[in-house]
């Protein structure tokens, strides 16, 4: 009685092993990446904070799948093979909306940079740390001029990963003091006592324009405290 | 005996045929068809309740058991910035990362189709009164306004129907496809139709049934969302609008629905058929607790959900949030747990700004303990403010059904060594060496399921009957959906963004009087005063997400940013000092801190202004376009 139900176990069980193979799919194995671009240079945004749509014509049901930039401006998505449409969601990220529209073809892999219109780029930046304050001087320009400047933050945190939503402290200026863009615009924040013990932290400069959700940043500069 | 069998087989063969014609012409008893139902009162009224039970909900007293995302229903309440949940140990609603964009989504033209064949079919009754007629008709549409306003403010525009849309079976359904109606469009249809219906709504006196004030209240707050939305949305076009507006409304017109509202408000107000509830004047707290729960001949409830014990018709709001100390069941209690940021929002009775005094960082070291005023009693931190508060809230120090809340956390004991106090904190009813409590019946505990996190308990909607809170007998508090005291706060809102900056000043004055503030308490206005007053006097009444959605700053206090004072919950700890000879042993302390349970800052995106239509919506029929940043 006790084999029995064992042979049916053990049947049940190589039954079970068999079926594997031949109810699972393939995962998509080709891969899109690219860089949201403006002039070649990655531009930064939040982590997880930007998507851009990925629509592929032609099959019945029409869904996009979403892409989330990475902090750095980069992206990537493991695909199938086939012909994408590439746009970024309107009016997500810091950057004036386009219409237009990039088709990607995928056949094992495809690279692919998307060029934006951000309403403003960060230059010069240049962040230290003086005594017990971090101190970051940059200038703003402004590409597209359809909205206005709202604030410029100054970020620092543990890790690589810094934004509005991921920092251990930050600093801010309005912009009703920032009358003219052509001079350097000076940040500085006191280290707080939870981050001035550590041996290092990151700093990122973000700058948020009236009615737009996300910021676009500089790339985090590391700075050595001890 | 064969034969037998074949006359048998012959017989039952012939009578199955014959059985066949009249059985299909039976009526069915179990679906009341149109014609019948419409042409009888009694049954025309269980129809129209059973679309009142239908409207939908966000944070009323009950949990709809079909809502699929969990969050319908009182429990909700615990995701935004009045509470936060101390019940079981699904914390969820205080790890919310962001909001997702499908929250506060709804589709439901189930209800609105069987509003519309209802209309259909009681234009044809034969039977009923022309009076009947009018009256059913105007509350149908009543229904149905009220409806697509539970549509617009979570969606945007929709599209508007307002007729039975009949499939041809063609095999082709593209002639149904309607695509969504401008969001202005859907506001100025639930302006129009209340004009057209108020007068002829009946139900004098109802507050449960819609009469002509329940449809002028929703105007008024439908009005006063569309203006605020115009006016307010300006900076996002581009980013949180749409090219054919089916979300975002153009600037221009804020100015237009301001006025509708101020109308519709004053038309409220000035027909003197309700006011303020002030029946008890001896204690203005309890006051407001009362003109929110107390049911018979209550002067200034326009519109409630209400529940009847006798009929068994009841609930577990109390069930699921009575304070611990009090319950009167073995299980739950204490879900919704007030935050400190609400309770600070409640003003001194001097005006100034409410942020409660002499409290420590909860760090236990000495820096932390420099700024503790050392009170007498556990209620003086709360004197003077703002009697809604009490009303309001459970807090430290108060008592609840005559029975004491025992709100204590643990005790400080003097530590003469290291010259700072040392923070000591037991179970529930603990009893500390020097045989006084330790921490009290009520918590707060910082880790424990079913006793408050924050310090405060929630006393709006808790029904004072004995046993209300335990599952055998249930709660029959009524929801409040409009009362006159939104309706003074509606028409000052209106009347400010007017810049009729007297007349605004007057109706904010009326409220503020009931809660204690005395006569003319403002003179002058702004947009954030108003915007504190609403968050006090309508707090748990589903008000605050739909507010600060329309006011476009959800994204500005709830930003996600660890820290940030407004998406951060803070709690309350009181403490009993232990220091035998000193002149502070036995006074209390009270120590603020990020309340424990709760882990996410509030985080709400651009893309939460208006909630993600399903794929399956937009599958079904491609002319409805989605809503921004989704």
């Amino acid at each position: 009685m006790k084999l029995k139900l064992l042979a049916y176990i053990t049947l049940g069980l190589v039954l079970t092993l068999a079926g594997c193979a031949k109810d699972n799919y393939e995962p998509p194995t080709s891969v899109l990446s690219g860089r949201v671009v403006y002039n070649d240079q990655p531009v930064g945004v939040r982590s997880n904070g930007v998507q851009l749509e990925l629509w592929q014509p032609g099959f019945q049901l029409y869904q996009k799948i979403p892409i989330y930039v990475a902090q750095d401006g980069t992206f990537s998505a493991s695909l199938f093979d086939g012909d994408y449409k590439l746009i970024p969601l309107r009016g997500n990220g810091p950057w004036a909306t386009k219409t237009d529209t990039i088709n990607v073809q995928v056949r094992g892999s495809a690279t692919v940079d998307v060029p934006v219109d951000p309403y403003f780029v960060i230059k010069n930046e240049k962040v230290q740390r003086n005594a017990n304050t971090i101190d970051a001087t940059f200038n703003l320009q402004q590409v597209n001029t359809s909205r206005k400047l709202e604030r410029v933050n100054l970020y620092i945190g543990t890790t690589t990963i810094v934004d509005a939503n991921n920092s251990g402290a930050n600093a801010q200026m309005l912009a009703s003091s920032i009358t003219n863009l052509s001079q350097p615009v000076t940040l500085s924040i006191n280290l707080p006592a939870s981050l001035s013990s550590k041996s290092y932290v990151y700093a990122r400069i973000g700058v948020k324009t009236e009615g737009v959700g996300e910021l676009v940043y500089s790339a985090p500069v590391k700075i050595q405290l001890k | 005996m064969k034969s037998i069998y074949k006359y048998i087989l012959v017989g039952v063969f012939a009578s199955s045929f014959s059985g066949c014609k009249p059985d299909l012409e039976v009526e069915p008893n179990l679906i009341l068809q149109g014609e019948l139902v419409w042409n009888d009162p009694t049954l025309a009224i269980g129809v129209l309740a059973n679309y009142y039970d239908r409207l939908p909900i966000h944070t009323q007293l009950t949990v709809d058991a079909n809502a699929t995302t969990g969050l319908l229903g009182w429990p909700g309440a615990a995701r935004y910035d009045e509470a936060i949940w101390s019940g079981s140990s699904d914390n969820t609603r205080n790890n919310i990362i962001s909001y997702p964009f499908t929250d506060w989504q709804l589709w439901d033209y189930t209800l609105i189709r069987d509003i519309n064949l209802a209309l259909e079919d009681l234009s044809k009754s034969t039977q009923l009164t022309a009076v009947q007629k009018a009256q059913y008709t105007a509350e149908l549409r009543f229904i149905r306004a009220y409806v697509y306003f539970e549509h617009v403010k979570r969606m945007g525009g929709v599209p508007i129907i307002t007729s039975t849309l009949q499939y041809d079976f063609s095999g082709d359904p593209s002639p149904l496809r309607r695509p969504r109606n401008k969001e202005s469009e859907v506001y100025d249809f639930i302006g129009s139709e209340v004009d057209a219906i108020k007068n002829e709504l009946g139900n004098t006196g109802s507050n449960t049934r819609a009469n002509k004030y329940t449809a002028l209240a929703l105007k008024s707050r439908a009005m006063l969302y569309a203006g605020s939305i115009a006016k307010y949305n300006a900076p996002y076009i581009g980013t949180l609008s749409l090219p054919n507006g089916e979300v975002g409304i153009p600037a221009e017109m804020a100015q237009g629905y301001y006025q509708k509202s101020l109308e519709a408000s004053k038309e409220i107000i000035n027909s003197g058929v309700y006011s303020l509830y002030k029946a008890n004047t001896g204690n203005l707290g309890e006051n407001f607790f009362e003109a929110l729960t107390i049911k018979a001949n209550n002067p200034e409830v326009i519109w409630a959900q209400d529940y009847l014990q006798a009929k068994g018709r009841v609930h577990n709001f109390a069930y699921n949030n009575i304070a611990r100390s009090i319950r009167e069941d073995n299980l739950a209690s204490s879900s919704l747990a007030p935050t400190l940021n609400l309770v600070e929002d409640f003003e001194y009775l001097n005006g100034t700004s409410g942020e409660l005094k002499g409290v420590g960082t909860g760090s236990n070291t000495a820096v932390g303990q420099q700024n503790w005023i050392f009170y007498t009693n556990l209620q003086d931190i709360f004197a003077n403010k703002d009697a809604r508060l009490y009303g309001t809230i459970m807090y430290p120090g108060t008592s609840f059904k005559a029975r004491p809340l025992n709100i204590q956390a643990g005790v400080y004991v003097w530590n003469a060594t290291t010259n700072k106090y040392d923070r000591f904190e037991g179970d529930l009813n603990s009893v500390y060496t020097d045989g006084k409590m330790l921490t009290g019946g009520g918590g707060p505990q910082r880790s424990a399921i079913d006793v408050t996190n924050t310090g405060f308990y929630v006393k709006k909607y808790m029904d004072t009957k004995t046993n209300t809170s335990s599952r055998g007998l249930g709660t029959d508090m009524w929801w409040v959906r409009f009362r006159l005291g939104e309706i003074y706060l509606n028409a000052s809102e209106a009347a400010f963004e007017l810049g009729l900056q007297s007349e605004a000043l007057m109706y904010v004055n009326m409220i503020r009087e009931r809660a204690g503030f005395g006569p003319n308490s403002l003179t002058t206005l702004t947009l954030e005063r108003l915007q504190n007053e609403r968050r006090v006097e309508m707090a748990f009444e589903d008000h605050r997400l739909w507010d600060l959605k329309r006011w476009r700053i959800a994204h500005i206090l709830w930003n996600g940013v660890t820290g940030s004072p407004d998406a951060t919950m803070y709690a309350l700890y009181p403490y009993r000092i232990v220091r035998p000879g000193h002149p502070d042993d036995g006074k209390y302390v009270f120590d603020k801190i990020v309340a424990p349970r709760f882990q996410s800052p509030r985080f709400f995106q651009l893309g939460n202004y208006y909630s993600a239509i399903d794929q399956s919506i937009i599958n079904n029929n491609p002319l409805i376009v989605r809503n921004p940043l989704h």
